[in-house]
């Protein structure tokens, strides 16, 4: 796990660097938390903020570099007018998150898998996915 | 985490104390293996404990469902917070699952 840049502006971008070995998802996710405390954001956000970071992360590792080690997952974050940007990109070829089946219909219901990037969608103010489908953008209002 | 699992009214009762995530999740599978293979007809998990679950934990508690349903089984969910709960309510999985306010009414209500 990486700090390639950690400055004391929160309006720039830090960026963490980590292989996609899972282990390292919840402490993405906790640096962004504490990154956070001084915002005295709600528990709920708080929530819904980790759960999306570990969500994306895991997508990453998993989906984008198809939990290949030697590939790295960059996450980087910021705050830009009262909400939390977040963006979380891997090295792999990208995928068709348009194409990813509705969890909540009764064909992919009770599936084990698909529930992740609906739960982005759903919990974040704002997502994004760039053209190649490896980099995903999220956006939370912190009030 | 852990689980912890008591026998109340002739049904099981789960207690499970921490996250359920895609790191715990394979544990908290394995510690129903037992009562899904002994074909446990009834059981309540108690999830007062539980802060945090991510999509790995709703499938596996997906997956435990769909195990007790092949034999015949019932599942019920208890105690959920009030965060948790809203996970079930926009997958839409509060519809799949029996989701009881409290343990008390889980195990005294399953007949």
């Amino acid at each position: 796990m990486a700090f390639l840049r950690n400055n004391r502006d929160p309006s720039k971008k830090t960026v963490i660097k980590v292989a996609s070995e899972t282990q390292y998802i919840r402490k993405v996710s906790s640096r962004i938390i504490s990154f956070l405390e001084h915002y005295k954001v709600d528990e709920g956000r708080i929530f819904d903020i980790r759960l999306c970071i570990e969500e994306a992360v895991r997508n990453a590792m998993v989906h984008g570099n198809h939990s290949d080690k030697a590939l790295a997952v960059r996450t980087a974050y910021w705050i830009d007018d009262g909400a939390l940007n977040i963006e979380i990109e891997d090295e792999g070829q990208g995928f068709d998150h348009i194409g990813v089946a509705d969890p909540t219909t009764p064909p992919h219901i009770l599936k084990n898998s698909g529930r992740g990037v609906y739960l982005i969608k759903k919990l974040m103010d704002k997502v994004e996915y760039n053209e190649k489908g490896n980099k995903v953008t999220m956006l939370k209002r912190l009030k | 985490m852990a689980v912890k699992i008591e026998m109340k009214n002739g049904l099981a009762v789960c207690y499970v104390d921490g996250e359920i995530d895609i790191n715990t999740s394979p544990d908290v599978k394995k510690s129903f293996d037992k009562l899904i293979s002994s074909k446990a007809p009834k059981i309540v998990v108690n999830l007062t404990k539980v802060t945090y679950v991510d999509s790995s934990g709703l499938a596996t508690l997906v997956e435990i469902l769909k195990n007790m349903r092949s034999y015949g089984g019932r599942l019920r969910l208890s105690n959920m917070s009030p965060k948790v709960k809203s996970l079930f309510e926009i997958t839409k999985l509060e519809k799949l699952f029996e989701i009881i306010a409290s343990e008390e009414e889980a195990v005294s209500t399953f007949v």
